[in-house]
């Protein structure tokens, strides 16, 4: 039985023990998630790209691993804490999984007292270490994490298709689009080949031409991880694609249409990590739970005047999904595509697919 | 959308009495209901039978009518009231078919009252199985195979079809009753017959069965825009096959992805839309295939249930209260979270705990009962843990069952006890662990999910290394502290005592810390003090605002009883409840501690901070030294609490009111005899016999009948009245487990026939007050729970009871009560007999306080807080002066026990209770029999089988039952009676006599009416198939000649007077 000793380390110095399953040592920023299910689908989600997962929900891997909750073909997290990790000999293999990708694992931590630290904190850099004792904790911490912020910032670059890849649609009636990957997740891909006749993933710097090139009869906007001012190119390449077809933006993708529109993002103090998050929707109108995984927000007050704030977060007002009624652009800031979460918001997909016919 | 203006007075409707499958859990929603629209501004009209209820208090909702939930008196209350609307999605099952009966024969109509949260569609799409199967088919929804049939034939048809096994479902009966699971076709006619019967509208379900699947709950909520919320998905321990409600079940759910998850919410929105749920709470059921994944629908209730309860508990997401708001126009966008504060209701609450609930059951008072479970539900209580992890919670679960402070105690692993599921599978699981039974073998037995028990085989592992352990040492400790273990079972396994490991324990700084219930996982701020204890923090969390010097105010800490059973329920949790409020008007910060889910005391709204805790020495300490509680209450939980209050006096907590030494004086069968002699206050005779030589010579001095009963027990437990020599041996030999030198047989003088009465008091340092005398209608024999009773006495003698009072107050004052005392009392020949005093507050006194509006609740917290006679100014409240009658009335559940036998006798076995209040004696009579679901005839044959004793008393009422037109038929020794007393009767067989016999009478469905009245072990067995058959065919039954005589009466009086009702 392994039992060293691990640690989750914030940036502050402050430092939370618990056992050690593997993986290297690594920096990242610390986020929490409330969904009780769905680890498979949020670690395989880039937008989690270089952060470290910790789920509220005590006891994780029960259902062990399988292909059809993958949203992408990697696990991007950078370290993975819980309390208790499923790891019998009938069933061990998510565990295995996340070692096998070098994903550091710390359980047996108190994750209720570090969630509400991080509460009070906001989002924070932190790491994953093995150690003798906490201050050899703190300072290989310190240093991961200096390494780690040094890094390219602009990570929907990073967990972007390097290349143009189409994929045929099932539906021969439906329109072609063109999805501008941040980081996109295989569901976001899946919804929209059901209703597409092709669907044309294309990489996070793609240039305006570019786009007008392969000619789509509509543009996605994918969500990604990171924050969205660091995000290259994207937003400019939009401004002049806008009007021109229309777009729909998701997560990042609706940060990246805010700023293409004018407005200005911000980190919120308390990100959104859930699959429990209550938006009123004014296109549709309904209120219905979300997925939501983001840490900045679109500021409302930045917003032009053309805009429309058309989804809003009930838990704290923020805006949720703006649109744009003529240039035919809209965005939410939560997960239609869900993975994990309430598939309570599917159908903006068919709503974003009326806009083009 | 704004509440609705075209609505101010409400109707909300209980559940009636409690029984199997409706306990207290409407309570807990009604009671929710009616404080949150009374905060509204609304009219709240409430309507129960049961007046053990804290929603049939006064102070809960505007008017309270404690009335039978049957149509002529709903009908009345309308007329009275004119409300515009009635909520029925409440109270259960009851209510709801009671709503269905207003709308068909037009009551509704005829007041223009409108039906709120569920309308006749919606609760017969709900309830009748083909109209919900039509609707599954639509969306697409699969379900087990099955048929709705009408006749034996077309069952018998049906079953050939589907193959064995089969699962059988009335139609409209609640908690499954009539239900089963038959193996073979034998099984099957028996069960066919019975389950057609048993169905109000002859229709039966033949599925077919999916044993072994996965079973899980989502418990969902709607508004009228449509919004939809899964407020908890629950999954069962248990698969498929044994009754949600008799099955441990685990939240949030934990075998299933998010993709299997979310597809099951998908559904049940589905669902709920096409049932047509326009507003509030409803509960689907779903059936998972184990390996394959299939999923099919096996019932969705739309109203609050046994599960929300639960799920409001292990969620802190009140879902009763926010579906009376929802109700009334509001939808839950406009609805603030209470827990949080800051946040809407309008979400899907976080847990980052895991919550397992564990029924308790009652077999071992249904002698002849096999202890196996099916698809009816058969527990009478449930238990609720919170721990981080399943180890923890599940642990807790057990501890809070109270079976054992060591937790899964010891038993001998038997296979059958795995492939059947039985009460006590649990046990026999954790046994098979520890005796090397694989994981596998265990799975191919029981179905349970392998990670389930994986869970249950790493307690079994923390188990073995502990045994293993030479001394304590810190981080061991704290591993096993985790994994759920009390100090008790550590103790246990290393052989340490037990107050050393409590001492090293918190040496080492061991204890546990406190976490918040707040909805979402600690993803916002919340104030809520709703609390559980774990190890896997720190022991000193921040802020949780519990101490004194927090908030100012001095902290008691109230302990609960814990898992309602036979015996101790609901009216504890009442007397909790009630007392909360006058502490806190004394100045009190009141810290609730209990395990139970389905209570109104586990509300967080209930006290100023709730400790959802097992109700063990071990938690009830360290929530004392947490909150540093100035002491503790031990008088209004029942027993549970008085028997832990001399462990935690001696770990030198301070104990409030009676002390123990008082408490001693009352339970201790020798001090409480001295002390009656001292008085000059009767006892019935009695001594004490370790062994059946001792025995038989006592039996002499005292003389035939004796009633028996083993020391320290509740609710009577192997209480019997013997006879003779015979049965005295008959007695010890099948009681020898409880009989020892240390815990002698209490051999008592019985006072045949005498009256009894309950006495509740209410006493301080220079006051006393009665809170009434109740008679009871059975005559001495009959456990004082069983019993009716009525208030004020109809039989007693004004000088009479003016002694009970007098010798009540004495005993109070000698025996030093500060707080409540129970006494129950014997009157034989105007001679007043002590028999029993019970130093708390007892079962009757909810039923006192409504019948006579003496507020003995809070006379007892003011006496235990040592007011003084000018504080309290007791001459004020005068029981006497009670204008009208209230009877008493009681239900039982035999139904639900096919094997037993329903004569009443010491050893208590109701469930619940009811109240009939009535002009007069006549009146109340026939409420109480009416609203414990007795069916009162009309006209029709009456059966009769009497003892010789009873035969010269009881001949005016067969003459009387003629005179009304009813029919006689007997047995040939009453029969010949009759005859010769001048009364023309038939005669038919007895059982032994050979066919067409009474009980083929019986059950040919031709009998009206059943006295049998009979004693002494032998004839009460040759007389069981007559009671039989009348609990299986709904045959009012009476085994008392005095509860004969009130039956008479209540029929005279349902002959004669006109239908009144009147508020509290």
């Amino acid at each position: 039985m392994n039992t060293k000793l691990g640690f989750v380390v914030l940036e502050s110095g402050e430092c939370f023990p618990g056992q050690w399953h593997g993986g290297p040592s690594k920096a990242g920023e610390l986020v929490f998630n409330t969904s009780h299910s769905g680890y498979e689908e949020m670690a395989t989600d880039p937008s989690y790209y270089s952060q470290i997962l910790i789920t509220t929900a005590s006891q994780q891997g029960n259902y062990g691993e399988k292909d059809e909750d993958k949203e992408s073909e990697q696990i991007w997290i950078h370290g993975f804490v819980c309390l208790e990790l499923q790891n019998s000999k009938r069933d061990h293999a998510w565990r295995e999984k996340l070692l096998q990708s070098q994903v550091p694992i710390v359980t047996e931590v108190d994750t209720r007292s570090l969630t509400l630290e991080l509460r009070e904190k906001g989002t924070t850099w932190g790491a994953l270490v093995e150690a003798q004792n906490k201050s050899e904790a703190i300072e290989l911490a310190k240093s991961l994490i200096a390494e780690e912020k040094r890094k390219d910032l602009d990570w929907a670059h990073r967990v972007s298709t390097k290349e143009v890849v189409s994929l045929q649609g099932e539906n021969p009636q439906g329109p072609k689009v063109c999805v501008i990957d941040f980081g996109c997740k295989k569901n976001i891909i899946r919804e929209l080949r059901s209703r597409c006749s092709e669907v044309i993933l294309v990489p996070s710097r793609f240039e305006e031409q570019q786009v007008r090139d392969l000619d789509p009869q509509g543009i996605l906007l994918s969500n990604g991880p990171g924050n969205p001012e660091d995000v290259q190119v994207a937003a400019e390449s939009l401004r002049g694609l806008l009007g021109w077809r229309p777009v729909f933006g998701i997560c990042m993708g609706h940060q990246i249409l805010g700023r293409a529109l004018g407005a200005k993002t911000f980190k919120l103090k308390y990100g959104h990590r859930g699959a429990n998050h209550p938006i009123k929707d004014d296109l549709l109108s309904q209120i219905y739970m979300t997925s939501q995984n983001h840490g900045y927000a679109v500021e409302e007050q930045s917003l032009p005047k053309n805009v429309k704030v058309t989804h809003r977060n009930l838990n704290d007002g923020t805006v949720a999904g703006i649109e744009a009624q003529d240039q035919k652009a809209f965005s939410v800031q939560f997960h239609p595509e869900s993975h994990p979460g309430p598939h309570d918001s599917v159908a903006l997909f068919d709503y974003f697919v009326k806009q083009i016919q | 959308m704004p509440i609705r203006k075209d609505i101010k007075k409400v109707v909300i409707l209980g559940s009636g009495p409690i029984v199997i499958g409706q306990a207290c859990e409407f309570d807990y929603s009604g009671t929710q209901a009616c404080k949150s629209l009374m905060g509204l501004g609304l009219e709240v009209i409430l309507v129960n039978s049961n007046p053990a209820t804290i929603m049939t208090d006064p102070e809960v909702a505007t008017r309270v009518y404690v009335e039978p939930l049957k149509v002529p008196y709903l009908d009345k209350i309308l007329e009275k009231e004119k409300p515009d609307a009635i909520i029925p999605t409440l109270g259960g099952q009851t209510a709801l078919n009671l709503a269905l009966e207003l709308f068909d024969q037009g009551v509704l109509k005829k007041h223009n009252v409108q039906l709120l949260g569920a309308d006749p569609k919606v609760i017969r799409a709900g309830e009748d199985r083909e109209i919900f199967r039509g609707l599954l088919d639509q969306i697409g929804a699969k379900y087990p195979r099955s048929e709705m049939v009408r006749t034996f034939e077309a069952g018998l048809e049906a079953g050939d079809q589907l193959g064995f096994p089969l699962i059988l479902r009335p139609n409209y009966t609640l908690g499954g009753g009539g239900g089963g699971i038959a193996f073979s076709k034998e099984e099957f006619r028996i069960k066919l017959a019975q389950a057609l019967h048993e169905s109000p509208t002859s229709e039966v379900l033949v599925e077919e069965s999916i044993l072994g699947w996965k079973e899980f709950e989502l418990e969902v909520m709607r508004d009228r825009a449509g919004t939809f919320v899964v407020i908890c998905s629950i999954e069962n321990f248990d698969p498929c096959g044994v009754h949600t409600g008799d099955s441990i079940t685990v939240a949030p759910q934990q075998t299933l992805s998010d993709k299997e998850y979310q597809d099951m919410r998908d559904e049940a929105r589905k669902i709920i839309e096409a049932v047509g749920v326009e507003t509030g709470g409803a509960n689907i059921q779903f059936a998972v295939h184990p390996e394959t994944g299939e999923r099919l629908v096996i019932e969705m209730n739309p109203r609050v249930s046994r599960s929300s309860a639960l799920a409001s508990k292990a969620t802190g997401f009140p879902i009763a209260k926010i579906a009376a708001q929802l109700a009334l126009g509001f939808t839950l966008d406009e609805i603030q979270n209470d827990i949080t504060k800051t946040t809407p209701a309008c979400f899907e609450p976080a847990l980052d705990y895991v919550v397992t609930k564990i029924p308790r059951f009652a077999f071992e008072k249904f002698p002849g009962t096999q202890d196996i479970l099916n698809t009816q539900m058969k527990s009478v209580g449930e238990a609720m843990g919170i721990g981080r992890t399943l180890k923890e919670s599940f642990h807790k679960a057990i501890l809070s069952l109270e079976g054992a402070a060591e937790g899964f105690r010891e038993v001998k692993f038997d296979q059958s006890k795995l492939s059947y599921p039985n009460s006590q599978r649990i046990f026999y699981i954790i046994q098979a662990f520890r005796d090397g039974v694989s994981l596998e073998e265990i799975h191919s037995l029981t179905q349970i999910h392998p990670w389930f028990l994986e869970q249950l085989e790493q307690i079994v592992d923390m188990e073995k290394s502990i045994s293993a352990w030479k001394k304590l040492e810190k981080e061991p400790l704290l591993k096993a502290k985790r994994h759920g273990f009390s100090d008790a079972a550590i103790s246990k396994l290393t052989g340490i005592d037990e107050i050393a490991v409590r001492q090293e324990r918190k040496s080492f700084g061991l204890t546990p810390g406190y976490f918040r219930v707040d909805t979402c996982a600690g993803e916002f701020a919340s104030e809520t003090p709703y609390f559980y204890s774990t190890y896997w923090t720190e022991p000193d969390p921040k802020g949780l605002q519990v101490k004194e010097s927090d908030h100012g105010k001095p902290v008691i800490a109230l302990i609960g009883s814990g898992p309602n059973r036979i015996g101790q329920g609901i009216e504890f949790d009442y007397s909790c409840v009630r007392s909360v409020r006058e502490f806190q008007r004394q100045g009190y910060f009141v810290a609730m501690l209990n395990s139970n889910p389905e209570t109104v005391s586990t509300d967080y709204d209930t006290s100023n901070a709730l400790f959802f805790e097992p109700v063990t020495e071990e938690s009830i300490a360290n929530v004392l030294e947490f909150t540093k509680a100035q002491s503790f209450v031990a008088q209004l939980g029942g027993q549970t609490p008085i028997n832990l209050a001399a462990p935690l006096v001696d770990q030198g907590f301070s104990l409030m009111g009676s002390t123990l030494e008082a408490i001693d004086r009352a339970e201790d069968r020798g001090q409480f005899s001295e002390i009656c002699k001292e008085l000059g206050v009767k006892m019935p005779q009695a001594g004490m016999a370790s062994n059946i030589s001792e025995a038989l010579k006592l039996a002499q001095n005292l003389g035939y009948p004796i009633m028996c009963r083993p020391s320290y027990v509740l609710g009577g437990r192997h209480m019997e009245i013997v006879e003779s020599d015979g049965e005295l041996e008959h007695y010890f030999e099948s009681h020898a487990a409880t009989i020892s030198e240390k815990r002698p047989c209490l051999m008592d003088q019985f006072l045949e026939r005498a009256l009894e009465v309950d006495v509740d008091l209410a006493c301080g340092p220079d006051w006393a007050v009665v809170g009434g005398i109740i008679e009871h209608i059975e005559a001495a024999g009959v456990h004082s729970g069983d019993s009716m009773g009525v208030v004020p006495p109809q039989r007693l003698k004004e000088e009479t009871a003016l002694k009970i009072e007098a010798v009540s107050v004495q005993l109070a004052k000698k025996l030093g009560i500060l707080g409540f005392l129970n006494l129950q009392l014997a009157i034989k020949d105007d001679e007043v007999y002590v028999l029993e005093a019970n130093p708390r507050s007892s079962r009757s006194v909810p039923f006192i306080a409504k019948s006579t509006k003496v507020p003995l609740v809070d006379l007892g917290v003011r006496g235990m807080l040592g007011l003084k006679s000018s504080e309290v100014k007791p001459e004020q409240y005068d029981w006497k002066k009670v204008s009208g009658v209230s009877v008493k009335g009681v239900v039982f559940p035999f139904k639900k026990y096919p094997e037993s036998d329903s004569i009443l006798g010491p050893e208590m076995r109701s469930t619940g209770e009811a109240m009939g209040r009535g002009a007069d004696y006549g009146e109340a009579l026939l409420k109480a029999f009416v609203t414990s679901h007795m069916r009162l005839p009309q006209n029709g044959k009456v059966f009769l089988s009497l003892r010789d004793k009873d035969k010269d008393m009881l001949l005016p009422l067969v003459k009387e039952l003629q005179a009304l037109d009813f029919s006689l038929v007997a047995t040939t020794g009453t029969a010949k009676y009759l005859e010769d007393s001048g009364i023309s009767c038939d005669v038919v067989k007895k059982v032994h006599q050979g066919n067409p016999n009474c009980v083929d009478l019986i059950r040919s469905g031709e009998v009206a009416l059943v006295i049998n009245t009979t004693s002494g072990r032998e004839s009460i067995e040759a007389s069981f198939g007559i009671r039989r058959s009348c609990v299986d065919y709904s045959i009012p039954c009476l085994t008392e000649s005095d509860a004969a005589e009130a039956f008479l009466l209540a029929l005279k009086n349902q002959k004669t007077s006109q239908v009144s009702v009147s508020s509290l």
